[in-house]
């Protein structure tokens, strides 16, 4: 049964007049209904933006199936080919319970929301020849093999591309699809390294250092999303396909702040790690039950000072502008530390947060679930799967409209097999 | 050729990076991206070049800006005076998409709402780009590069094994959102293909990048286990780490997801026995003896050269990566062989090397057509060609101050 949306929801108002708008109508569910995925599929009164278009997902892990869940998340009709054994993000956890089960993986639940899994060995002939027929019929494919092992699959994109001249082919690898490491093995780690953001990250000391989870793969995925609707709007606009080709190490590498800029440019290179400190005025403190995040630009240093009370730093002649800030900075440090220590995280980021003063908080998991940002945009679902039961899942990345976002679960393996591949399924 | 969006004209109000960098992108990609800025209040990324501020026009010179506003106009125009207003509504009606990444209050007080817009355009995408949204009792919070990274929630899982969470090495969230920018107006430009409508879209920077630990979420809304940070390892997979090279401060890594990986490694170091010693054999041996492996693999890496290295190792399939520093990538011979970096001419900046577009678009690809444009470079293009206004009207406009040619850069030195 179609979900009734208010009249006004059909095109977003300006979100600001949440009286005539308010937050928990934009994202939440409906009060009690628990995540409303199958009223979104049947809902015609507001299309989705992507609606209409038909993806086949032949990625793995992290980078293809992020893209993909983007694709997903926004309308299209997503199917994920696994292979027999299913993706292998279904066997890395972590697992419900810490118990190993391909439906209860982390990773691959939340990557995978609102796609549909056909089990399906394109390495075998007929898994090839039942792929071709699948790829007549979509608009997209987004797949992260080497280049060599598309080839050797009989998959390049001359093929694919001869099946369907309309198919808009997405490729995301560590470096792309031509060039001396076009066929080197990589994975997060290594591209992470290779794109340049490993080599700022971290202290001196300490040496390089990877970010938490997998950086590079999902800056490949969003990357690969962006082309790839560029190339979705031209073969709607053109009746031509094209292939997208991504190097995460390509996307990666000009994002370092300004440091390519200044170096292509004056030859400036510093080449240190600054660990948890750009300055004393930009970095990260621990405070009495987690860490504080500060970002002071000039004409935060009254607010700022306001904010923790000390009237006496604001009028200190080492502290009085961001040169004298600079110039003093292992002072400022001190007086941070110190003050820091005796703040506790959601009080100090409600205060600063009421008198404009730019202090956050590191949020941890449980910051995240019970944050009253996230929670009154409804930024936060509860998401029902079968056999992992209900977890909480980020989305949508952005907001298009009440009903742009599909908050679906992740397919069971296999689950819709039969339905793309009939009788004929393995 | 064609680029993917030709035909797309962008009204660009954002400032600093993530805007910049995400609008210049749908020029790179074929927009005209119409830049505004006020004759008071321009980018400061034009001062943040280093620029000794005594030479001609050394707020055209900087390179973060020059990087980040490449392909796109740029107007002056004070839209804190109704007359800057109405001229900003007469473009957005010739326009298809606006973004704005001010504070959150900002495009209200100036009366310039989606409803103001849409109303001079129904057909209008206007996109706004705040750090923690439109809506919500944190609003109003300040959030700047630094903060939304931990707002994310992606510091609290990065670290040392044993040590404090730790920051990105740069302002992590404003590329992560840039890039969105391009994927989220291709929706909507689809969308009001499809239907002829326009809308609002809000691409909140702290939303954008908590995506990126979305696993973390699920995981311990599950298990209710906060996962502290590891460093360089894997939770599961051994070995994967960064090892030292030959050299000062540098680095290799090295990582191994199967059993005939870990053999071409232990070939690769000329120690093929270890492939079957019961301490590395598995997977699951190795993680368990993972100190042990680590140090015999960095004895390896330690004399020779993070380059020779990994190309000893992808010689026998392992996944191996220099760690690679800015200089090293703008000479990195494979993305050289790419054309990742391309020479660019600036009239006041001079000539120097600058990022291609990103992304290999086979038949439709980006291009460089512009260097990034001085302070109100286009205002005669944009005012009397786009706009039509007449020169009585333009006069008035420089009469009091709403454009300019020059900006004061008094108050930015």
């Amino acid at each position: 049964m179609p979900r009734v949306y208010p009249e006004i929801a059909l095109t977003a108002p300006h979100p600001a007049r949440e009286s005539s708008f308010p937050a928990e109508d934009r994202r939440a569910p409906l009060p009690g209904r628990g995540p409303h995925h199958a009223d979104c599929v049947e809902s015609h009164l507001m299309p989705q933006p992507l609606e209409g278009l038909r993806v086949l997902e032949i990625g793995t892990f992290v980078s293809a199936p992020y893209c993909g869940k983007l694709f997903a998340g926004y309308g299209a009709e997503v199917i994920k080919i696994e292979p027999p054994g299913g993706d292998i993000s279904r066997a890395h956890g972590p697992f419900k319970d810490a118990l190993p089960d391909p439906e209860t993986s982390a990773l691959f639940l939340y990557l995978n929301t609102a796609k549909k899994s056909v089990v399906l060995d394109i390495g075998t002939p007929e898994g090839r020849r039942q792929f071709l027929e699948l790829v007549k019929t979509a608009d997209v494919v987004i797949e992260n093999f080497r280049p060599a092992d598309m080839r050797r699959l009989g998959l390049g994109y001359e093929t694919l591309s001869a099946a369907n001249p309309r198919l808009v082919v997405i490729s995301i690898t560590a470096f792309g699809h031509d060039g001396p490491y076009a066929d080197y093995e990589s994975n997060n780690l290594v591209a992470f390294a290779m794109g340049g953001q490993m080599f700022m990250t971290g202290t001196q000391d300490g040496g390089p250092l990877k970010n938490g989870g997998y950086q590079a793969d999902y800056q490949g995925g969003l990357n690969a999303f962006s082309a790839g609707m560029l190339a979705v709007l031209a073969a709607e606009r053109d009746g031509l396909g094209q292939h997208v080709d991504v190097s995460v190490q390509q996307c990666m590498a000009p994002i370092l702040e300004a440091t390519i800029h200044y170096y292509t440019y004056m030859g400036r290179w510093a080449g240190v790690r600054r660990g948890n400190h750009m300055a004393s005025f930009i970095g990260i403190y621990p405070c009495a039950d987690g860490h504080l995040g500060i970002h002071i630009m000039a004409r935060n240093w009254k607010p700022f000072t306001d904010a923790i009370g000390r009237p006496d730093l604001f009028d200190d002649p080492r502290f009085v502008t961001q040169a004298a800030r600079t110039q003093h900075n292992d002072d400022l440090m001190a007086e941070f530390y110190a003050w820091a220590a005796g703040e506790t995280k959601h009080d100090v980021y409600r205060r600063a947060g009421a008198g404009r003063a730019p202090i956050a908080f590191v949020h941890t998991m449980e910051d995240l679930l019970t944050s009253p940002q996230l929670e009154a945009r409804g930024f936060i679902q509860r998401i029902d799967h079968p056999v992992a039961g209900e977890a909480s899942y980020p989305g949508p990345p952005w907001w298009l409209g009440p009903d742009g976002w599909s908050h679906m679960r992740a397919p069971l393996l296999g689950e819709h097999t039969t339905e793309f591949l009939g009788s004929s399924a393995l | 050729m064609t680029m993917p969006l030709d035909g797309i004209r962008v009204i660009d109000l954002t400032m600093v990076w993530a805007g910049p960098f995400g609008a210049r992108m749908l020029g790179d990609y074929g927009a005209e991206v119409i830049k505004i800025e006020s004759p008071r209040q321009w980018d400061m990324l034009r001062s943040l070049g280093l620029i000794p501020r005594d030479e001609h026009h050394w707020y055209n010179k900087s390179a973060y800006f020059n990087h980040n506003n490449r392909d796109k106009f740029a107007a002056a125009l004070d839209l804190s005076d109704t007359r800057g207003r109405d001229v900003f509504l007469k473009l957005c009606a010739v326009s298809d998409v606006v973004v704005e990444n001010f504070r959150s209050d900002v495009m209200d007080n100036l009366g310039l709402t989606y409803e103001a817009v849409s109303a001079a355009n129904p057909g209008i995408i206007y996109v706004s780009m705040p750090g923690h949204g439109k809506t919500g009792p944190e609003k109003d919070f300040v959030a700047y590069g630094s903060n939304v990274e931990q707002l994310a929630g992606l510091v609290s899982l990065s670290g040392y094994e044993g040590g404090e969470p730790m920051k990105t090495g740069f302002s992590y969230g404003d590329p992560m959102a840039g890039t969105a920018l391009v994927g989220a107006v291709a929706m909507a430009l689809r969308q009001r293909n499809r239907t002829g409508n326009g809308c609002y879209l809000e691409l909140a920077q702290r939303e954008n990048l908590t995506m990126f630990v979305g696993e973390h979420i699920v995981d311990y809304s599950m298990n209710r286990e906060e996962r502290p940070p590891i460093g360089n390892r894997h939770p599961f997979l051994a070995p994967h780490n960064r090892f030292p090279s030959a050299g000062d401060d540098r680095w290799l890594v090295v990582s191994c997801e199967s059993d005939s990986q870990f053999a071409g490694l232990s070939a690769a170091m000329g120690m093929p026995e270890l492939a079957t010693d019961e301490r590395f054999a598995t997977n699951a041996a190795r993680k368990s003896n993972e100190d042990e492996l680590d140090a015999i693999i960095g004895g390896w890496t330690s004399v020779r050269g993070h380059y020779e290295a990994m190309h000893l190792l992808q010689q026998r399939g392992v996944p191996a990566g220099a760690v690679l520093t800015a200089p090293e990538l703008l000479s990195d011979p494979h993305l050289r062989s790419r054309g990742a970096w391309v020479e660019h001419t600036h009239p006041d900046a001079g000539t120097w090397e600058m990022e291609a577009p990103p992304w290999r678009l086979s038949r439709t690809p980006g291009h460089i057509r512009m260097p990034a444009p001085g302070f109100g470079q286009h205002n005669s293009y944009v005012f009397r060609e786009l706009l039509g206004l007449s020169e009585p009207d333009l006069e008035a406009l420089y009469a009091a101050g709403i454009t300019a040619d020059d900006p004061d850069e008094t108050l930015h030195r």
